[in-house]
């Protein structure tokens, strides 16, 4: 069975990709799993400076899902060149970086160091737990226009846009963002929420929001791949709550052409391969010769 | 570190909802280190709870693999429903360990409810390294009592105290060490136990390492969602759950 998806001229030996944040910078997880089974592994978000991210409690677990609140903790892009890239770089699979700006000129110079050392580059418009930039640039279409129009000027490799929930209608976004010359979006980023300790009636995460995950946030995710998919030709990539490869076809059946995993990463670190068994037995069973059959393959 | 399935072999209530877990893993009993912690998936196909949660390895007898911990939400109330036979899945030996360098003389540990659980293999290890061990206990109260026995045959003081009195100092665990530290020298102080706790004894300033355990919620378990970080000197962060859980009390913020 041929699990192959292509973005943008780079071609994925399979449609799972780790998502960011979730993921480190790979090399957590290498001493469990074999990190080359993913198509593509995309970076925990990159800065232009260090960054300590916010404090403490960043994490609470709610229904179905988390919230957390990391705040882009990471140590720069210098040291993600110097000290984490080699070690990606050794492995038998695609990387994505994540970069995140403050500025347009940040997302620019960010591009420009990053674009010839990495096979993609994910642009996050869509960080929820910081107070500039991130999903204060990706809920306004106009924004997303100019930032990802600048990125694409200075970038030699595909970009990938990712997009917010915390949005009236994403498919504006979507738009926005292929216009601008986008090779792809990625969607969704977690969804903005709170939670509150009803003993001490204070919010379970210090920054008193943050961003829920999970298999609560499935059907948003479902929905809004769906409704992309209607509006724009370049390729989507599906996140929000897979936990198992049936999550996974229902991404490729509302139209994206490859999928990544996060919340489950850190329940079962196997999930990838159990993930990749069950699209491929899927397809089988149903009589698809390749995954790209799948994709947008709806009865309504 | 490895993902395993093991067997309940018991699941014990010892005290107020404080359980003893058993299971026999040859893996973990030879890797593991004082310190060390396991993260377990409680129900695999459980959507709440949804994360892994992190415990500590109490102490191990040849194979068979102990862990304590009390019943404080949905995770722990599951677990504490468990019984033998049932097969649980889990990451571990996760994290760093108290002992890095080897001690010559006498040492003080301090253990505050259940940051109790990690210290009594800690204690065996320091005997087996020849070293003088006083343990310091604090307790709610009678019925909230756990391993005091256990850590009475390894240890040369085993010094109790209770928030009401009930058994040994009335008082905080820290204060009952405050007031034998004056006329003991230690070489070293390790410790586990609730935030309060560690923070007061991180304000005694001690004249000699003290290393604490340290608690924050986690998702991984292995250093990649970055959730459980905190804040050291010159703001270096550090990562409880693969930088530690045990710190040099002195190097980090304990908020």
């Amino acid at each position: 069975m041929n699990l192959e998806v292509e973005i943008a001229g780079i071609k994925l030996k399979n449609p799972v990709i780790a998502a960011s944040g979730t993921f480190g910078f790979g090399r957590e997880y290498s001493k469990l799993i074999d990190i080359s089974e993913f198509g593509a592994i995309c970076t925990k978000g990159i800065t232009l400076k260090k960054r300590i991210g916010n404090p403490q409690p960043r994490l609470c677990e709610v229904y179905a899902g988390i919230i957390n609140s990391v705040g882009l903790e990471n140590p720069g892009v210098e040291a993600f060149v110097n000290e984490e890239l080699p070690f990606l770089k050794g492995l038998d699979t695609k990387i994505i970086a994540n970069i995140n700006g403050f500025t347009k000129e940040e997302f620019v110079e960010l591009t420009k160091i990053l674009t010839s050392l990495v096979d993609m580059i994910e642009v996050n418009l869509s960080c929820p737990n910081v107070k500039e930039g991130g999903m204060v640039f990706g809920k306004d279409p106009k924004k997303v226009y100019e930032i990802t129009k600048s990125v694409r000027n200075v970038a030699s490799c595909p970009i990938i846009v990712k997009l917010t929930p915390n949005v009236t209608d994403i498919t504006q976004l979507a738009v926005a963002a292929e216009n601008a010359g986008a090779d792809a979006i990625s969607l969704i980023n977690t969804v903005s929420a709170m939670a509150i300790d009803i003993e001490t009636r204070k919010p379970l995460i210090k920054m008193v929001t943050g961003g829920l995950s999970g298999p609560a946030i499935k059907p948003i995710a479902v929905r809004m791949v769906y409704e992309c998919f209607k509006k724009v030709r370049i390729p989507i990539i599906g996140m929000g709550g897979i936990m198992n490869y049936k999550d996974a076809i229902e991404f490729f059946i509302a139209g994206a052409t490859a999928i990544q995993i996060g919340t489950v990463n850190f329940i079962n670190p196997k999930a990838v391969c159990e993930i990749k068994e069950g699209i491929e037995a899927y397809l089988e069973r149903k009589g698809f010769n390749s995954i790209k059959e799948l994709v947008g393959n709806i009865n309504i | 570190m490895k993902l395993l399935d093991v067997e309940i072999e018991e699941n014990v209530k010892i005290a107020n909802d404080i359980f003893l877990l058993s299971f026999e893993s040859e893996y973990l009993a030879e890797n593991f280190k004082p310190g060390n912690f396991v993260n377990i998936l409680i129900d695999k196909e459980s959507i709440y709870p949804l994360l892994r949660r992190p415990f500590s390895i109490s102490f191990v007898e040849g194979k068979r693999v102990y862990i304590g911990y009390k019943v404080v939400g949905k995770g722990t109330k599951l677990l504490s429903q468990k019984s033998k036979g049932e097969v649980i899945d889990i990451l571990g030996p996760l994290g760093n360990s108290f002992l890095t360098d080897t001690f010559d003389g006498k040492v003080a540990v301090i253990g505050g409810g259940v940051g109790i659980f990690p210290l009594l293999v800690l204690c065996k290890e320091l005997k087996n390294r020849g070293n003088k061990v006083d343990v310091f206990l604090g307790f709610r109260d009678l019925n909230s009592m756990f391993l005091v026995e256990g850590f009475k045959d390894i240890c040369d003081n085993t010094l109790i105290a209770t928030d009401d009195g009930s058994r040994g100092y009335k008082g905080s665990v820290v204060e009952l060490f405050k007031a034998n530290v004056s006329n003991e020298e230690y070489k070293v102080v390790f410790c586990c136990g609730p935030k309060p706790m560690l923070k007061a004894i991180k304000n005694l300033n001690l004249p000699v390492k003290c290393y604490a355990s340290l608690e924050e919620k986690m998702a991984c378990g292995i250093g990649a969602c970055l959730c459980c970080s905190i804040k050291g000197k010159d703001d270096k962060m550090y990562h409880v759950c693969s930088d530690g859980p045990v710190f040099d009390i002195m190097e980090v913020e304990i908020e």
